[in-house]
């Protein structure tokens, strides 16, 4: 008997403590002048937030911002399943969502943004090619955040040994790269490059000249001079042994870590894990990525990554939410300079780039101006159309140089493949 | 002398084998104590970097609010699950008739179906309910699992029906003999499913992070992923994640190890 009241005595307590906690949890007390953030950055994109949180409450004291850290693809898995139940009433008031996705959601989920146009924020104070990634049909959705502008920063102790110096990779074109870099391999036998996941650096070549894989509404793959270019590039980077290709990521941060690798391509986010290795500091430099010659438009810059600010279509105090970005993320300079001493956050609100903590030399990069020198990359990247497809296209882009180089399939055949592969994923 | 060769070879491939398990277990340990730069150029031999990374931990994530969570969801889930399943399972194979296996048919084929292709409506049913951000909403659609009313009825199958019968003669009610007499007997079946409930609970992911809105309700599977959401990962403290993470089922595991081998294979006391 006093097993059966035992027993029924937990499964009673559990039921409570279910039901109470329901209760308890699904009211909460709502004040307006309390705004929900989803970020997920806890040293990077989540301090910019407490920093920006406690500007706007020099003004308006009894504000107070509630942050949810939730990873990125977490926040579009939670997005996804509100829209398609239809309920919009668990969304925060303002999230981050990565530059890639924009397009997407904008076109598959318009329900869950709320355009900014009537927030007063001068989009044109942002990097151009930065604020086109969450505009769509001349609506702007996101408010810029982080800057992408891709970099390359290449180990000066390495080159050195090669009789080269940063003069001989900063803005270079790409067969001025090959030759100097075969010259680092034979003096040093150390890769000039590392990446992981291939096709990322070919979207930033392809990006690098302005080459929309996406084209008014057509898909633009099969007949892209430039793509055709830039797999060939990755194909001759890795035949050559200039370069690794990294599956997993961890050992692609391990491989410039530990100097297997004399140089990067990336977006420049990368700067907080080189900078890890504090024994390789002051043998850095950061130059723009090579360019591609006889091509026009093509250019030394491309952008990789970033995110940007978008208010929800459930926020229940649009014009707090408005105010609370415009002053603050939207035009806030010295916000800006907080934000780069604390959390490395290079900014694409121009105006901020002028600032005088921007012309700062940087120690772990030999005295470089490092962050101007990012801003300046970046006000030079050309847009890059992917439609609403960028997953679609770089996985069938991933796929397309694995056969060029694993099995040394055609690059013209791979690239119909991939065309077709698009088309059918979004369905014509 | 051939007998002791076959020795030998069993011993080298069961040891590369028990080596390929273990591995993992010490790599994570190694890593706890060591400085992120350090697991990343490959060192593997244990640090003394335990207690930074611990700060870092405890600074960058409420650990000790989402253990308590992992601990309170998880304890809530499995005894409700044991609790509904058991009496499913035993119902079932104790007073079945055809309706019921027709019933149970239906169930199985219910276990075919991912839990994924039932997220939005799940969401949609608990919206409608308001219990979105409820430990109620988390618990509700996990604690009746077919497999689960599988196991005990399939080991309710090695119950003998004399107890029941004897103690019916004896005067005893029907919930009374399920819970004075089955209960008991079926220590390892409940051992072993408990193990299960447990370890599933404590690592379910997907469902806990769309039902909670709040940093409140973040559990131990939802801070390591966060440990692995930035830009720059601090590898220390994510392997010391890992490791508090894990460290709970195994714990479990080891303890309910034997009913665990027992009650798989539907042995009873």
């Amino acid at each position: 008997m006093k097993k059966i009241l035992a027993v029924a005595l937990i499964a009673l307590m559990a039921l409570t403590a279910v039901f109470a906690n329901g209760a308890k949890e699904s009211a909460p007390a709502e004040k307006t002048n309390t705004l929900t953030v989803w970020a997920w950055d806890p040293n990077f994109n989540i301090p910019a937030l407490i920093e920006a949180e406690k500007i706007y409450q020099e003004t308006h004291p009894d504000f107070k911002l509630n942050i949810v850290e939730n990873p990125s693809k977490d926040i579009e898995v939670k997005f996804v399943t509100a829209d398609q139940a239809g309920d919009y009433s668990t969304l925060p008031d303002i999230f981050l969502m990565q530059d890639n996705s924009y397009q997407k959601f904008i076109a598959n989920y318009p329900g869950i943004f709320t355009t900014l146009d009537d927030s007063g924020i001068n989009f044109a104070d942002f990097a151009a090619g930065k604020s086109a990634m969450s505009t769509a049909n001349g609506k702007h959705y996101g408010v810029p955040f982080d800057n992408g502008a891709v970099i390359m920063p290449i180990r000066t102790d390495i080159i050195a040994k090669a009789g080269l110096t940063v003069a001989d990779f900063d803005g270079v074109t790409w067969s001025q790269f090959f030759e100097n870099a075969t010259k680092v391999k034979k003096a040093t036998g150390i890769d000039m490059l590392t990446t992981s996941g291939g096709s990322e650096i070919v979207l930033m070549i392809l990006q690098s000249a302005g080459a929309s894989p996406y084209v008014n509404g057509k898909v633009n793959i099969e007949n892209n001079a430039v793509l055709e270019e830039a797999i060939k590039i990755y194909a001759r980077l890795i035949k050559e042994g200039l370069m690794t290709d990294y599956t997993d990521w961890d050992q692609y941060i391990a491989s410039f870590n530990t100097g297997k690798a004399a140089g990067l391509i990336q977006g420049n986010w990368i700067i907080s894990s080189i900078t890890a290795a504090a024994d390789q500091s002051g043998k850095w430099a950061v130059v723009p990525l090579p360019k591609l010659e006889g091509v026009a438009g093509a250019t030394n810059f491309s952008n990789s990554g970033g995110a940007s600010w978008a208010v929800s279509s459930a926020c229940k105090n649009k014009e707090l939410a408005f105010d609370f970005l415009k002053t603050t993320l939207g035009s806030n300079t010295a916000l800006y300079d907080t934000l780069l001493v604390n959390n490395g956050v290079i900014t694409t609100y121009l105006p901020a780039a002028k600032s005088s903590k921007y012309q700062d030399p940087v120690e772990f990069f030999g005295g470089q101006k490092v962050y101007s020198d990012i801003v300046s990359y970046a006000n030079g990247v050309p847009t890059c159309d992917f439609g609403s497809y960028y997953n679609d296209i770089r996985s069938a882009i991933t796929d397309a140089i694995t056969n060029v180089v694993q099995k040394g399939a055609d690059v013209k055949a791979e690239m119909k493949k991939a065309q077709e592969a698009v088309e059918f994923a979004i369905g014509g | 002398m051939i007998k002791n060769k076959g020795l030998i070879a069993s011993y080298i491939v069961l040891g590369i084998f028990s080596f390929l398990s273990v591995f993992p277990l010490y790599y994570m340990f190694c890593g706890a104590t060591n400085p992120s730069i350090d697991i990343i150029r490959g060192k593997l031999i244990p640090g003394t970097y335990l207690l930074e990374n611990l700060k870092t931990l405890l600074d960058n994530q409420n650990l000790l609010l989402a253990l308590w969570n992992s601990v309170k969801n998880s304890v809530i889930v499995t005894v409700l699950t044991l609790l509904v399943c058991s009496l499913a399972g035993y119902g079932f194979e104790i007073f079945h008739d055809k309706y019921k296996d027709r019933l149970m048919s239906v169930l199985l084929i219910a276990m075919m179906l991912p839990f994924v292709a039932t997220i939005v409506p799940l969401f949609k049913m608990f919206s409608k309910m308001h219990l979105i951000n409820s430990t109620a909403a988390l618990i509700l659609p996990t604690i009746s699992t077919p497999f689960m009313i599988m196991l005990f009825r399939q080991s309710a199958r090695s119950f003998p029906h004399d107890i029941i019968e004897a103690s019916r003669l004896e005067g005893l009610g029907e919930i009374r003999i399920f819970f004075t007499m089955f209960i008991p007997v079926m220590r390892s079946t409940y051992g072993a499913a408990a193990t299960v409930t447990f370890m599933n609970a404590w690592n379910s992911y997907l469902w806990p992070k769309i039902i909670f809105q709040s940093n409140e309700s973040i559990t131990m599977p939802m801070l390591v992923a966060n440990l692995k959401g930035g830009y720059f990962v601090d590898y220390g403290m994510l392997m010391l994640g890992v490791l508090i993470c894990t460290l709970p089922t195994a714990i479990i595991f080891l303890a309910l190890q034997k009913s665990f081998a027992n009650g798989i294979t539907g042995a009873v006391k």
